[in-house]
């Protein structure tokens, strides 16, 4: 049972190797189940026609607009979260009062389903882009704050009580010693909001439409373009892999500090 | 004792009552425009209509069991794949990439493409729960087996323990915080996903209905409805909380009394 001890790169070479071949073979199977017919071509389309139904996406340029107008949306209300989830996470931890005001509010909102608050962003603000990104901005500031909050309570005292025999001030601890103590967890807290964001601007797009890859996503789908359909799944399953690998490479360089 | 504590909760909720109260003296006062928003008596007035008339309760049955539905099997298989992950080597390397390419994918994507192959209603929305149940069920069991001290494993297995038992009394017995973790993950995205699915394809379920009266303009109603959404997300992760309190009472981390 315990895994053999071979040289270790040609182990992960082996496994490389493996992992590739899976993914090739996943193609595979549906290119031949496609091909054989097991399904109508409109509940499966074959790969290679997939493939050119994505070529044909990114070069008429909806797709490209598309991914633009999306990723606008999900960045800028993750931007809005992350900046207004840091401050009152901050405040949280540091003054009782906003901590009292904050706590019901931040308890009752987090665990609730977000998605169902459109309805009421799309009374308030219309169906395009703006009230897109304060539910996006929303859904992602629940863990912001409970991320932000947990990680200034779990600041390091020694620091606190240095910076403080050293004559820092109460504002100036906040912003030179707190607040960079909690970059690595705050960072990991967006490392989570980020596919959030992702997933309630699709959501919202296919739902109240206005554009973007979920509002083109759920037209191909009632007119029955299959190939478009698969196409923009597989880009928007490119872009979580390609922003997840992103913020780890980022991680990496400027956080590595922080590490173990 | 019993006297302070309910003082504690009473200062708890306190904010919540304030923001009513505010909310309804600001509507009294014309401040607010009872067409965008509601005042917190007339949605109380909706929300005892609603529960009379059994729409509600009904369409929140409808929601709750496809949640639950998906939930259930996700968590089941989640776990079974999981645990065979951290087992066999092989049987990782063949399906990693699978799980960590579908990991980033936005669920909801699938929405459309469910729609197609199975219609609207019950399967697409469970479907839709069911795989982004799966991937932190999968991730939070694989972590909780995979980090099993070989100590324990050893000492099981020199006091006899068979393969079989190895498996639910050791490595399924010490992944139960990781997997009572994943759970509550899923729980959460159980009611995304349920709510999501009901809006883009159903013609029942509380997605819907919030949906609807947002479309016909009966605001009171749809704040109605958002508000039991709230509640019931809200109760059902606390129940979650309390459940894995008590499984997990005999482990350390019970000791620290400080969950959330």
């Amino acid at each position: 049972m315990t895994p053999r001890e071979g040289s270790e790169p040609s182990r992960k070479a082996g496994l490389r190797w493996r992992s590739v071949a899976s993914v090739l073979l996943l193609l595979a199977i549906w290119e031949a189940a496609a091909r054989a017919h097991i399904a109508p071509p409109i509940l499966l389309p074959a790969f290679s026609v997939v493939a050119v139904a994505l070529a044909r996406v990114i070069a008429d340029g909806t797709l490209p607009a598309d991914l633009v107008l999306s990723l606008y949306r999900a960045f800028v209300g993750l931007d809005l979260a992350g900046a207004s989830g840091i401050l009152i996470g901050m405040l949280m931890a540091r003054n009782r009062a906003v901590r009292w005001l904050m706590d019901p509010l931040v308890a009752l909102g987090f665990p609730s389903p977000k998605i169902a608050f459109l309805p009421v962003f799309v009374l308030w603000f219309g169906i395009e882009s703006l009230s897109k990104i304060l539910l996006v901005a929303f859904a992602c500031v629940l863990p912001i704050i409970i991320g932000t909050f947990n990680a200034a309570r779990a600041v390091n005292r020694v620091l606190l009580w240095s910076a403080f025999s050293l004559g820092t001030t109460h504002q100036a601890l906040l912003v030179r010693v707190v607040l960079p103590a909690c970059y690595p967890r705050i960072f990991a807290t967006l490392r989570i909001a980020l596919p959030v964001a992702l997933i309630t601007t699709f959501t919202a797009e296919m739902v109240a439409g206005g554009g973007g890859m979920g509002a083109t996503l759920v037209y191909s789908q009632r007119f029955f373009e299959s190939p478009t359909v698969f196409a923009y799944i597989l880009v928007m399953l490119g872009i979580g892999l390609v922003l997840d690998a992103g913020v780890r490479a980022f991680q990496h360089r400027y956080l590595a500090w922080a590490e173990g | 004792m019993h006297a302070e504590q309910l003082t504690r909760a009473l200062i708890r909720i306190a904010p919540l009552v304030l923001i009513v109260v505010l909310w309804e003296t600001a509507t009294l006062g014309g401040l607010v425009n009872t067409a965008f928003l509601p005042s917190p008596v007339m949605v109380f007035v909706a929300l005892a209509d609603l529960l009379n008339g059994g729409e509600i309760s009904k369409n929140l049955f409808i929601t709750l069991f496809r949640a639950g539905m998906g939930l259930a099997l996700g968590a089941i298989s989640g776990v079974w794949l999981g645990l065979m992950m951290a087992r066999s080597t092989k049987f990782r390397a063949w399906v990693a990439p699978i799980v960590g390419g579908t990991y980033s994918l936005p669920k909801s994507a699938l929405i459309p493409l469910f729609a197609l192959w199975f219609g609207i209603g019950n399967i697409t929305a469970i479907c839709a729960v069911y795989l982004a149940c799966l991937l932190p069920m999968i991730v939070n069991t694989f972590q909780g087996v995979i980090s099993t001290p070989k100590v324990l494993v050893w000492s099981a297995q020199t006091l006899g323990t068979g393969e079989r038992q190895m498996l639910t009394k050791i490595y399924l017995r010490h992944a139960l915080p990781d997997i009572l973790t994943g759970l509550r993950i899923a729980l959460g995205f159980s009611f995304v996903l349920a709510i999501s699915s009901e809006m883009i394809a159903s013609t029942s379920g509380i997605g819907k209905l919030v949906f609807l009266y947002g479309e016909n303009g009966a605001y009171d109603y749809m704040f109605a409805s958002i508000a039991c959404v709230v509640i019931i997300a809200f109760m059902c992760d606390r129940a979650m909380v309390a459940l894995s309190d008590w499984y997990l009472r005999w482990h350390e981390s019970a000791e620290k009394g400080d969950a959330a």
